[in-house]
């Protein structure tokens, strides 16, 4: 179990730290940067719009899922507000609450 | 950066109590997230290992899920690259989603007092994940329920609060939108290779989008 572990460490810090090495010889030019100035938004989307809808039977599209209608009211709130706290609390709150 | 440590709390108890109930050892659970530091493939891999997966494909799944941060290194390189090892180093090892989104300010990075905030911000998420870890541990030792809060939606209401503020013109707009469908559809598909795939494709929307952009303005 111990060997796993450390084998996923070294593969996790090998994905972080590859592109920070100096070694490389290469300069990312301003077009590759363009492109990869859409990784945030896209590779985060990516990773949370499956939590709302993706169950183990499928696309849950209902509208009693308590992930969907918590996270429009964290979509409305993050928009409207633009804060971190507000969001999470008002996500995780209604949540709960539905849940 | 302080409320993504508030916000790590549900996600921290989550991984810690899935891993205890899945038979991982306390001291396993920790050395985890002291270790590895990533919350989702630490998910992952915890039901992997408990479902008794070979080891090739517990690591070939980590590098996949972890194949984002190749993303980051890439898209921070030309902010990091000039400082010195002892600097670049410890920037890696916490280059998480959350302080990557955070990485987007012009000079992030490239002065000493901006290495030292991104720095100390990378750690008060390190500790505060182990924290929460180990309570997580406690708790699931205690209760045995907690993996069935649905816990998890802490992960989708922390990341929704760093990407909507974020959508400033139609390119995000479109960036987004694509990668939620796309990712739901190939998951739910049980495609392997989901997240990348649909990081990589709305990646080439937003900035195909952003170009015919730039050259319209251009032509008028």
């Amino acid at each position: 179990m111990m060997t796993t572990i450390l084998l996923m460490a070294c593969i996790t810090f090998f994905t972080r730290y590859l592109f920070l090495h100096r070694a490389l010889p290469f300069k990312v030019g301003p077009k590759m940067q363009q492109f990869l100035s859409f990784s945030a938004p896209a590779v985060l989307t990516a990773i949370w719009v499956p939590i709302v809808f993706v169950t183990d039977e499928g696309i849950n599209l209902d509208w009693q899922n308590p992930y969907l209608s918590a996270a429009i009211a964290a979509i409305i709130v993050a928009y409207k507000t633009h804060n971190i706290y507000y969001t999470t609390l008002v996500g995780m709150g209604l949540f709960l609450i539905l849940n | 950066m302080l409320p993504l440590c508030l916000a790590v709390i549900p996600w921290g108890i989550l991984c810690g109590s899935l891993a205890i109930q899945n038979g991982f050892s306390a001291v396993e659970t920790q050395a985890m997230s002291l270790l590895v530091f990533a919350g989702s493939a630490q998910l992952v891999a915890i039901e992997l290992i408990a479902g008794n997966t070979p080891l090739l494909t517990i690591l070939f799944t980590t590098f996949i899920i972890s194949s984002r941060h190749f993303l980051y290194g890439l898209a921070v390189r030309h902010k990091v690259i000039d400082q010195p090892m002892r600097w670049r180093l410890p920037v890696s090892f916490v280059l998480t989603d959350e302080l990557f989104a955070f990485s987007h300010h012009r000079k992030a990075y490239r002065t000493k007092t901006r290495l030292i905030y991104a720095l100390s911000a990378g750690f008060s998420f390190y500790i505060t994940w182990n924290l929460w870890t180990l309570i997580g541990i406690v708790a699931g030792s205690l209760l045995p329920d907690l993996t069935n809060l649905g816990l998890d939606f802490a992960i989708a209401a922390t990341f929704i609060a760093l990407v909507i503020p974020g959508i400033k013109n139609t390119a995000t707009l479109a960036t987004v939108i694509t990668a939620g469908i796309m990712a739901t559809l190939l998951k739910s598909q049980g495609f392997e290779l989901w997240l990348v795939v649909a990081a990589l494709t709305a990646m080439a929307v937003g900035y195909a989008i952003s170009r015919m952009q730039a050259k319209t303005e251009k032509n008028l």
